[in-house]
């Protein structure tokens, strides 16, 4: 095998995988090869989010990430936020919410979503704006995605105390 | 992007010896944010990239026993805003923070990176400079220290040869300073600079006895007021002396234009935004 490529193996949505990757390519091409395509370059510059994934818990721009630097780590993507075919209550506060039209952004808003609720459970109106500064959506749904982030909230506080 | 080479070195020798004093295609990679921006559009076409982030010397924020904070070159931006440490000693440095980049960029990038990167139009190179904060570099001679306002010489430039690292950034104590930093976009919040000014004054009763003011995003490299801060020093504040310090500091400096804004539009934002920086750090408000 040549310098310029490796194998890694590393948890994909709670699975162990393997891949052949280029040195240079980035972890949406990566992802691309298992079929997985919610984490979608568009910007390709770390401005827009609709490339976020986490990597181990913490939300990055896949755009930017070098997919050989994944290996051993563990890779979550949209697609991997449904648990048991029931869909995480932040993506049904977004549809409850009405918080997308053509949903192009929406698997940026979540993640990133999921990691503001992380960090703070009940996040202030300025929280929420701080942390999804990052993540552009064309249609302008900025409303209602703010409706959608604090219904989460609720949504997740009430799942804890059920 | 072409292909190459990726290095995970796990000692420091093994790095430096990975690394090349006269090869510009091997470069060190910390988040890799800048380098994946350089790498995309074409500047940089690496044969070889050495990754530090199995250096277990460039990582941690700890307090020294002099009342500053050091913090290893790994550590991501991130980390270091929401240190309790830094919130503590340091907390210019948390508020810097909050409107640099977005969320995802502060993961991923490191204060190394920040350091070496050279752009022109960052937030942490003027601030760490203000705060008086040193780096610790290492190279096959050794290691040897730096001033953060040292570090720059030119555009994408600095002291840096292409076989030393920055390991290390240490902030001195900064009990009984004034410090504010007040950053300007004209894109979004959380843009790169127009402008960044950083301040760092003593003062007491007699006035101010010491000022260290540092702009970002007005030419090659972050540039010192100095004659802002002889205009400052003995002085007490008033609007009067906040108004002279922008004019002066206005008449000190050059700027240049840039996509975030002309010459002619920097230079009257320096007039606002150094009296602004300075009432911030004073804490009072600038009419
Ligand atoms: C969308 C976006 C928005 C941004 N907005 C802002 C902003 O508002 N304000 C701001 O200040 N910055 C901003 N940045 C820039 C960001 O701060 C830098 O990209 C980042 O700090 C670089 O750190 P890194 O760890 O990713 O560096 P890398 O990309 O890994 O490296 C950057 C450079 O430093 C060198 N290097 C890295 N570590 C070391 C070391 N320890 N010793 C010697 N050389 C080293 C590398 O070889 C390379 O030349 C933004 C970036 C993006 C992508
Ligand atoms: S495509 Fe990665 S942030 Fe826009
Ligand atoms: S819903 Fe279309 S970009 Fe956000």
């Amino acid at each position: 095998m040549s310098n310029a490529r490796r194998k890694i193996s590393f948890q994909l949505n709670g699975a162990t995988v393997s891949a052949t990757v280029e040195n240079h390519h980035n972890v949406v091409e990566l992802l691309e090869q298992f079929g997985l395509r919610g984490a979608r370059e568009s910007c390709g510059q770390g401005l827009c989010g609709c490339c976020t994934i986490l990597i181990d818990d913490v939300a990055v721009s896949g755009c930017l990430q070098l997919a050989a630097m994944v290996d051993g780590k563990n890779v979550c993507t949209i697609e991997g936020m449904q648990k048991n075919g029931e869909l995480d209550p932040i993506q049904q506060a977004f549809i409850e919410s009405g918080a997308f039209q053509c949903g192009f952004c929406t698997p940026g808003f979540v993640l990133m979503t999921q990691q503001l609720l992380d960090r703070y459970p009940d996040p202030d109106d300025d929280q929420i704006r701080s942390y999804l500064s990052g993540n552009l959506c064309r249609c302008g749904a900025y409303p209602e995605i703010l409706k959608a982030v604090r219904l989460a909230a609720e949504k997740r506080k009430s799942a804890a105390t059920a | 992007m072409s292909p190459f080479e990726i290095a995970e070195p796990a000692t420091i020798a093994d790095a430096l010896a990975l690394l090349s004093g006269d090869d510009p295609d091997i470069r060190p990679l910390a988040g890799g944010s800048a380098l994946m921006l350089m790498m995309k559009s074409g500047v940089f076409r690496p044969t070889r990239l050495v990754s530090l982030r199995r250096l277990d010397e460039f990582t941690g924020i700890a307090a020294t026993p002099e009342g500053g904070i050091r913090i290893g070159a790994m550590t991501s931006l991130a980390a270091i805003e929401h240190s309790s440490l830094v919130k503590q000693r340091a907390p210019v440095i948390v508020e810097a923070m909050r409107r640099l980049a977005n969320v995802r960029v502060r993961n991923q990038a490191c204060i190394g990176g920040a350091l070496a990167h050279g752009d022109p139009h960052l937030d942490m190179p003027p601030l760490l400079a203000a705060l008086g904060a040193e780096v610790t570099i290492v190279g096959p001679e050794g290691e040897r220290k730096v001033a953060v306002a040292d570090l720059y010489v030119g555009y994408y430039q600095t002291v840096l040869a292409g076989d030393e690292l920055i390991r290390e950034v240490s902030i001195p104590s900064l009990a009984g300073r004034h410090t504010a930093y007040q950053k300007c976009t004209t894109r979004s919040a959380d843009d790169w600079p127009a402008l960044g000014v950083a301040v760092n004054l003593r003062a007491g009763k007699s006035g101010i006895s010491e000022a260290r003011i540092v702009v970002g995003a007005v030419a090659e490299i972050p540039t010192q007021l100095r004659n802002v801060e002889m205009i400052l020093q003995g002085r007490t504040l008033d609007q009067a002396l906040l108004a002279q310090a922008g004019e002066a500091a206005a008449a000190e400096l050059s700027p240049t234009s840039d996509a975030r804004g002309s010459a002619a539009y920097k230079r009257q934002l320096v007039k606002v935004y150094v009296g602004r920086a300075i009432a911030a750090a004073m804490d009072v408000v600038a009419s």
